[in-house]
């Protein structure tokens, strides 16, 4: 980084001072006017979606909007004729999705989960700080609640927070059987603080606690007898034609083929839609994070709520390129780093609520007080060395090996040099209504995990969104194995509606959705062409699909 | 940021095949802007998921080996082939682990034949070897130490001419070693007291909602809350 000598001198000359500077504070009408001059969700740039079941009264970003009014990338001639039939068809590999799984395996019901990419390569594999409950000493469930409704804005769905929060210990205690590894003291778990915690309440595994919750759950269902169609993304609901989720239609990405199932229930576990990068933020998500879900559900005539509201985390990092939008976690806030502007000033609390930090970095931003990377990027500073200044030589090292980890490939240290952050879109806040069973408002479907909304409001604290998806995970489970109904006609009616009503209203765009991939990425929904339609033409079959290659990779370690 | 003119661009190649990329990106991006994302498999983008393993070689004779294309960056001349690795099953988590156990589960344990290759192999600079050796002592919560950033990405067994299976027993050892520890979440506290605050938080508009939890935050209980207005 030498690029930014002075800067970086300057902050290490004024560190010592400002160990024990207390916070920037800031009241609360304050906080309303920063939130609605700089926060994204408040740029205006929404507008009511005009199809689908709450067409004209939904508000939300353009991009959103786009891709809710979006026609099917079906073919209009297609016919679903099931070739699978399962009992409860888990939609999502992610952490909300094996949970269900997990909660339905003794249950005698055959469990298929479809997942886009690989099962556990998901946000929940990413999570780096961890988990809230409240096992302190001075907490409680009460507590908890406060804190997440202060800081969804009141907004959040009442019922589903007490849900959230009664059964925060029952999930710890759930995890740690399955082999999951919390810290530890003597005296029970160690618990961090997080941006809007009125006490101590994070959980976590160093910062891998998401690494380290996928891979237990990824390894129990392993064990399970749940079947797994990795590669298989969702990409239309069915129903029976009576307002009945009965199943779905996925496109099998490596053999670019359609694939019908019939289910007696269906669990939507998609996760979030931060590759969509909206407003052309940058994103902390991984590859499968492009909103499908909501999409699906829509057709299917579910409401979506709070969909007017994203999470941009304030951290997401700026230097190197490479890294661009990767998260930096809040605990390095929590453990005591600082955020600088490029006067070397702090400007806002960094354990005030996600939006307002984010908020403030943007303002610090625009207002010319940003950092210019030679790649034309713009953060500000976050002060890593402070955390082993405050908490003691090597402590950054032992709790944030993952950070280390993946700056030390591009030579940064930081627990001696500062780090370069802007905010990143992190997290769908709204999402698909559902009640405390995790039923959506149409029979035969569930929804659990980012998917859904209402339960935080319009901010999600940190480390609520993994207790989210084992409490609600788990719900999903519990409900289907009491409601489920038996197996019903497959077709794609509601689809139909939706494409007889989009024919009457004019100007709609081109778009396909879901759209499966990040649009920068190049990668496709591509039918593979049936071999009678045009005999000799396999083109769409040589594409090279992942290590598909004919070539040999060498010996890694041939120059040793 | 595509017109930042002082972008150089460099040539690679990907399974053989030639592209340019822009300096400082990844080996992901640079696939992506050419219209190859299906080259090389895909998950997190952000070094986690152990999807995009590759192998790489440098022109120079510097050294190569197995990196993450989603961390690593590209540069002049640079070889990339894909080295996608197909997970494979674990052997279920026992309670109490040791060495015995182990070797039980996984009686390849002692076939190591300490060529290291596991631990050049391996992204996260984990000290593969150094814990394989730990594990045939049965040291075992120095190997969960030890594995606690493994992202599964299979590239230390892939390597192991021996069939050793690394990070398959690391996992072992972890949910073993995880399953025996006891729960530590606290008891409820009484019914009643619980039932009032709930009704404290959860009646009214959403204003009087909203204002109470700002109160209650600040304190422990409606109790002291209570008190401290009086
Ligand atoms: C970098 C990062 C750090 C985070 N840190 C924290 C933290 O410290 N604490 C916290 O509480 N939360 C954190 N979060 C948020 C949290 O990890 C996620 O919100 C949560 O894990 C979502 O779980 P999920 O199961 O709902 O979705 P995911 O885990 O994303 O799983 C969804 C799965 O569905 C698949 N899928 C998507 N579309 C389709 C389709 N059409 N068909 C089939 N499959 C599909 C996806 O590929 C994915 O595998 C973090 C998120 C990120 C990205
Ligand atoms: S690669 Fe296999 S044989 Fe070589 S050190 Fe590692 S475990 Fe032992
Ligand atoms: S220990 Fe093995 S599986 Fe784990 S990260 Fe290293 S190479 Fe990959
Ligand atoms: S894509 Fe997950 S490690 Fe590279």
């Amino acid at each position: 980084m030498d690029w930014a000598g002075d800067q970086l001198r300057q902050i290490e000359a004024t560190r010592r001072q400002r160990l024990d500077e207390s916070a920037p504070k800031m009241d609360d009408s304050k906080a309303s006017t920063l939130l609605e001059n700089f926060h994204p969700d408040f740029k205006g740039l929404e507008r009511l979606v005009q199809v689908g079941p709450q067409a004209g009264k939904l508000k939300c970003l353009s991009e959103i909007a786009e891709l809710l009014e979006a026609d099917s990338p079906l073919p209009a001639v297609f016919e679903p004729s099931p070739t699978l039939e399962t009992d409860v068809l888990v939609v999502g590999g992610g952490g909300a999705g094996l949970a269900a799984a997990l909660t339905l395996q003794n249950s005698g019901l055959q469990v298929t989960v479809a997942t886009k990419l690989r099962i556990g390569d998901a946000n929940t594999l990413m999570a780096e700080g961890g988990i809230q409950a409240a096992v302190g000493s001075n907490d409680s469930p009460r507590r908890h609640y406060a804190d997440t409704v202060v800081g969804g804005h009141g907004k959040n769905v009442p019922e589903l927070v007490r849900l959230l929060v009664e059964e925060a210990r029952p999930a710890i205690d759930w995890l740690t059987q399955l082999g999951v590894h919390f810290g530890r003291t003597e005296k029970g778990y160690e618990l961090k603080p997080g941006g809007g915690t009125s006490t101590p309440r994070v959980l976590s595994c160093q910062d891998v606690t998401g690494l380290e919750i996928m891979r237990v759950l990824r390894d129990a269902v392993f064990h399970g007898p749940a079947q797994l169609l990795e590669g298989h993304s969702a990409v239309e609901l069915c129903d029976d034609g009576e307002g009945r989720v009965t199943g779905a239609v996925l496109w099998n990405s490596e053999a670019k083929e359609l694939v019908t199932v019939s289910a007696r229930a269906v669990l939507l576990a998609t996760g979030g839609s931060g590759q969509l990068r909206l407003q052309g933020f940058a994103t902390s998500n991984h590859l499968g994070a492009t909103g499908d879900g909501l999409v699906l559900a829509w057709r299917q005539g579910c409401s979506l709520v709070h969909l007017d509201s994203f999470q941009y985390h304030p951290t997401g990092s700026v230097f190197p390129e490479a890294i661009a939008g990767q998260l930096v976690t809040e605990s390095a806030r929590s453990m005591g780093a600082q955020l600088l502007n490029a006067e070397g000033k702090r400007f806002i609390d960094e354990l005030s609520y996600r939006d307002r930090v984010a908020a403030a970095i943007i303002r610090e931003v625009s207002e010319g007080r940003g950092v210019t990377t030679p790649a034309g990027r713009q953060g500000v500073w976050l002060d890593t060395p402070l955390i082993d200044k405050r908490q003691g030589e090597g402590t950054l090292a032992r709790q944030f090996p993952g950070m280390i980890h993946r700056f030390k490939k591009y030579g940064i240290d930081p627990s001696t040099q500062p780090l370069l952050v802007y905010p990143t879109l992190h997290y769908q806040n709204g999402g698909v209504a559902i009640d405390q069973e995790a039923r959506t408002e149409r029979e035969g479907l569930w929804a659990a995990g980012e998917v859904t909304g209402g339960l935080h409001g319009t901010n999600r604290l940190m480390g609520n969104s993994l207790l989210d998806i084992i409490v609600f995970g788990r719900r999903a489970g519990e409900s289907i194995i009491s409601n489920i109904k038996d197996r019903g006609p497959v077709t794609l009616s509601a689809l139909s509606r939706f494409r007889k009503e989009r024919e009457t209203v004019s100007g709609l765009s081109q778009q396909k959705a879901p759209q499966l991939y990040p649009t920068v990425s190049g990668m496709k929904f591509e039918l593979k062409q049936a071999p009678l339609e045009k005999p000799g033409d396999d083109s769409f079959s040589q594409q090279g699909s992942a290590g598909g290659s004919s070539f040999e990779p060498p010996d890694p370690f041939s120059a040793r | 940021m595509k017109n930042n003119p002082e972008t150089k661009t460099v040539q690679i190649t990907v399974a053989g095949k030639p592209m340019e990329a822009r300096e400082g990106q990844t080996i992901v991006h640079a696939l992506w802007q050419a219209g190859m994302a299906s080259e090389v498999m895909t998950g997190c983008l952000g070094g986690v998921c152990g999807a995009c393993t590759v192998s790489v070689r440098y022109p120079d004779g510097r050294k190569g080996g197995t990196e993450l294309a989603c961390l690593h960056q590209v540069e002049e001349g640079m070889q990339v082939f894909p080295f996608p690795v197909d997970p494979i099953p674990t052997k279920p988590p026992v309670k109490e682990p040791d060495a015995a156990k182990l070797r039980e589960a996984y009686p390849t344990l002692d076939r190591c034949t300490k060529c290291e290759s596991c631990t050049y192999a391996c992204p996260m600079d984990i000290p593969v070897m150094d814990s394989v050796l730990r594990m045939q002592k049965g040291e075992v919560e120095q190997v969960a130490q030890d594995f606690t950033t493994c992202i599964h990405c299979g590239l230390c067994r892939a390597v192991c001419e021996d069939k050793v299976e690394p990070h398959q027993m690391g996992m072992w050892v972890r949910r073993s070693l995880g399953q025996s520890l006891p729960n530590m979440t606290p008891q409820e506290e009484p019914e009643g007291e619980a039932e009032r605050e709930w009704g404290y938080l959860m009646e009214g508009t959403l204003e009087q909602r909203l204002e109470r939890a700002r109160q209650f935050r600040t304190q422990e209980s409606l109790n002291s809350l209570e008190d401290s207005k009086e």
